[in-house]
């Protein structure tokens, strides 16, 4: 009962907008909104061709490799960031600045140093996905509870234990919350990186549809990005269960009472 | 002393691009030297079209950040508070937030054709998930003695989220309004790039077809000036915000 | 806090607030000019159009012209499909590709077409000055950057490649922007460019050289790119339309006789140098639509499987 409960709310609003979709849009004569059923129809031809392995899973190995470095990168730079305040008050001005370029405008910059291959689009995601998860282990180291780490000094816990067990446990939340951020990130990054340079890709494939004019496969490409985003949430999310039982088994317990 | 270290992170970093170009590593006419850069900065300043263009991009920025605000504050607080409404709209989220704000540009161009407008409705369009999800993330994280301290004291709906939602949303509405300005800016100047709307995208558009490539480096420089100042504004204003939380009140012992 | 947040909120509602919108043109009203929006990219192609704004020739037939830069066709074509243009430039195989879509545009005019002059246009093949590439059929199998696909580069180059003798299949296209392509040349990431003005003068300055002129492989007088408006608009308003169409004309043909004019205007609307503009090759603006080109054009770009199917050149240009 409980599970049936979970789908229809899980359903309930898609369902609804889809349908409202596939009415409003069922009569329409304009060019760059074509009805719902003749984008659904362009879907099967369009992605489960060839195109799912020229296109389709080059892009998602890209958003891979990108969103794991800027995982590590992030998590590693935030931590030193956020334990030391001096470092952060040297490096955040220039982070921030490098932050407000415009990736239309920083890729052709990376593509001096990086080329024009597969480095370049993961370098480009890197540089996008990084931020999140940079920003928010700041943020979450910052926010240790004072009488833990105290704890940690009186039994005189420090190096390698010290790190993982308290910051990065403590910080943990918060990491997760910039790692679900870039995830988003990282496939508007896909995107943009196939633009440029790019002969094959899922983004490549979809702008050359707006380019070709054929406007129900890029809808169709569209609609591929939102559901390539609800999988990689779900999956996330069992990742996330997984990680943070400590923390949601304490919330959760803490709720009953 | 932050202020004397900030500075010395931004010299620091100049000089390694003064430096990079003049030994070769990249060539010259791709990416000029810091000083070249500096010089053709000091021309763009002084031309009307530059603040013109500086004054479209700070508009459609600004606004289309307070839009995305108050939005994702509005929304993040009802569908939060709300256990049923959460539930029913997280796939719903989950479907649209990744959709590029770029694939929209079509749509956008469609409607409002090349003006201010398009690139706000891309602005607002990337920068609200990004206020939602973590005021979502801020609401749900509502300690749960204070909750049950708040309903034994019949604290009714209006005062429950004033003294008890909001606080402990607060923080994460901060992070989300700082995320939110940097994805607005990078957005504003990306849709003035692509569509052409007035702003500085748009001068950095005509500087690379034009091979000015001092010039657009020089328009880029100023668009990484904007982004530290907006962060230094959010900082300051976050900390006057949130003095009494524990983050901002205490930073750990390294 | 709450003071500090009061404030907060305060600041940011007066500053959306003190932010005006802006509001879309206003229909023309009678006795007034009627207003014209045209979509433009701002490359030495349009000169025409802004020399001819700059002389009155579209004043003179009550139009107010508003020249819209944008970063190309892909922003152009959807604002002059909804009516926020009035009229729009574009590369013409997009508009040959859009017409095989039904896309619902109509060519109306002329925009520039290439010199003819095989070595001495606006536009080239290029390559790295030290290369070993020395005729287009060594480009067989080699990397070539185009600034978007799907355009009139993919074409014009494999006739090139024909011609010489080598396999037009086998080359390879890059989607790269103008911008980044001398660097890309540079530092051998492609094997070869196609650049127009003013970047076939960057890539001179960088030691690189032309192999082949692509468009006079393709066909005698080229045209390259063409002004185009809705099928909506021509219904509703044939006579605005007719109009354009003249100035247009007569705003190519002063181009065409006046270059030093036109190489004057090219320095309002762009940031190129003026030592770059004095020695560029600019294009050739005649007034009337070279059609046996186009169908030339069109029956290249179909052999090269760009469209899928034969362009109907009577639906696309101007009867």
């Amino acid at each position: 009962m409980i599970a049936l409960n979970r789908i229809f709310l899980l359903l309930a609003l898609p369902v609804a907008l889809f349908a409202g979709w596939w009415f409003a849009s069922a009569g329409s004569t304009d060019f760059y909104v074509p009805p719902l059923a003749t984008i659904l129809a362009a879907f099967d031809d369009t992605w489960f061709g060839p195109r799912l392995t020229t296109d389709v899973l080059p892009s998602m190995g890209r958003l891979g490799l990108g969103y794991a470095l800027a995982l590590l990168a992030g998590v590693a730079l935030g931590v030193a960031i956020g334990l030391r305040r001096a470092l952060r008050a040297l490096l955040e001005p220039v982070l921030e600045f490098l932050r407000a370029v415009p990736p239309p405008v920083l890729v052709p910059i990376l593509m001096l140093f990086a080329g024009i291959g597969n480095g370049m689009k993961v370098l480009v995601i890197v540089s996008g996905c990084v931020w999140p998860v940079l920003l928010n282990t700041v943020e979450g180291v910052r926010a240790i509870d004072g009488v833990l780490a105290d704890t940690c000094r009186s039994y005189r816990i420090g190096g390698r234990l010290r790190m993982w067990h308290l910051v990065l446990r403590s910080a943990s939340p918060q990491i997760v919350t910039g790692a679900r951020q870039a995830l988003s990130v990282g496939i508007i990054l896909m995107v943009i990186s196939e633009m440029f340079a790019a002969n094959s890709g899922l983004g490549f494939s979809i702008v050359q549809f707006q380019r070709g004019f054929q406007i129900p496969e890029m809808w169709s490409g569209v609609l591929l990005l939102g559901l390539l985003g609800v999988v990689l949430s779900l999956l996330f999310r069992i990742v996330e269960h997984r990680v943070l039982a400590w923390y949601h088994g304490i919330r959760a317990v803490e709720r009953q009472r | 002393m932050t202020l004397g270290l900030g500075l010395a992170g931004l010299v620091g970093f100049a000089v390694l691009l003064e430096l990079v170009p003049r030994l070769g590593l990249v060539s010259d006419q791709f990416l000029p030297p810091t000083s070249r850069i500096l010089s053709t900065l000091a021309d763009v300043v002084g031309e009307d079209r530059f603040w013109v263009a500086l004054l479209d991009t700070l508009r459609t920025w600004a606004l289309g950040l307070a839009i995305a605000v108050v939005a994702g504050v509005a929304l993040g607080v009802m569908i939060g508070a709300v256990p049923v409404l959460r539930a029913a709209t997280a796939s719903t989220i989950e479907f649209l937030r990744p959709i590029p704000s770029v694939a929209l540009i079509p749509l956008a161009v469609l409607l409002y054709g090349s003006t201010i407008t398009s690139t706000l409705i891309l602005v607002v369009y990337a920068s609200f998930w990004q206020v939602l999800v973590q005021v979502l993330h801020g609401v749900a994280d509502v300690d749960p003695v204070a909750r049950d301290t708040a309903r034994s004291y019949r604290l009714g709906q209006w005062a429950t989220v004033r003294y008890l939602v909001w606080p402990t949303a607060l923080p994460y509405a901060a992070t989300g309004v700082r995320l939110a300005a940097s994805v607005a800016l990078i957005l504003t100047i990306t849709g003035e790039l692509v569509i052409g709307s007035p702003g500085l995208g748009k001068e950095i558009a005509v500087a690379q077809e034009s091979v000015a490539v001092p010039r657009m480096y020089a328009l880029v420089l100023v668009t990484g000036l904007i982004g530290v100042a907006a962060n230094l504004i959010t900082r300051t204003a976050e900390r006057r915000v949130l003095a009494w939380h524990p983050s901002v009140r205490q930073e750990v012992p390294a | 806090m709450r003071r500090n947040l009061a404030a907060l909120l305060f600041a940011t509602s007066l500053l959306a607030a003190a932010c005006g919108s802006n509001t879309p043109a206003a229909p023309s009203t009678p006795g007034q000019p009627d207003k014209v929006a045209v979509g433009v990219i701002p490359i030495l192609d349009v000169a025409p159009i802004y020399l001819g704004n700059q002389k009155g020739f579209f004043k003179n037939r009550n139009m107010e012209l508003k020249l819209e830069p944008a970063q190309g066709g892909a922003a152009i074509v959807p604002a002059v499909v909804s009516g926020q243009y009035q009229f729009g430039v574009s590369n013409v195989v997009s508009l040959l590709l859009g017409q095989t879509r039904n896309v619902p545009v109509k060519i109306v005019c002329n925009g520039d077409n290439s010199t003819g002059v095989d070595g001495q246009d606006f536009a080239a093949l290029m390559v790295k000055g030290d290369s070993p590439i020395k005729s287009p059929k060594q480009l067989a199998g080699k990397k070539v950057a185009a600034n978007t696909l799907k355009n009139i580069v993919e074409p014009v180059v494999r006739e090139s490649v024909r011609k010489d003798g080598g396999d037009p299949a086998s080359v390879q296209f890059v989607e790269l922007a103008f911008p980044q392509q001398p660097a890309a040349l540079q530092s051998g990431q492609v094997d070869a460019v196609f650049v127009v003005e003013p970047f076939q003068q960057t890539v001179l300055a960088q030691g690189g050289r032309k192999i082949a002129s692509s468009y006079v492989d393709a066909a005698p007088n080229l045209m390259v790119a063409g002004y185009f408006t809705s099928t909506q608009l021509l219904g509703q308003n044939p006579d605005l339309v007719k109009r354009f169409t003249e100035a247009m004309k007569e705003s190519l043909a002063y181009a065409d006789a006046h270059p030093d004019e036109a190489r004057q205007i090219i320095t309002t609307y762009t940031q190129i140098a003026p030592d770059v503009i004095a020695k560029m090759t600019l294009p050739k603006w005649p007034q009337e639509i070279n059609r046996a080109a186009l169908q030339k054009l069109a029956d290249l770009a179909l052999q090269d499987k760009l469209l899928e199917k034969p362009v109907d050149l009577n639906a696309l240009l101007p009867s």
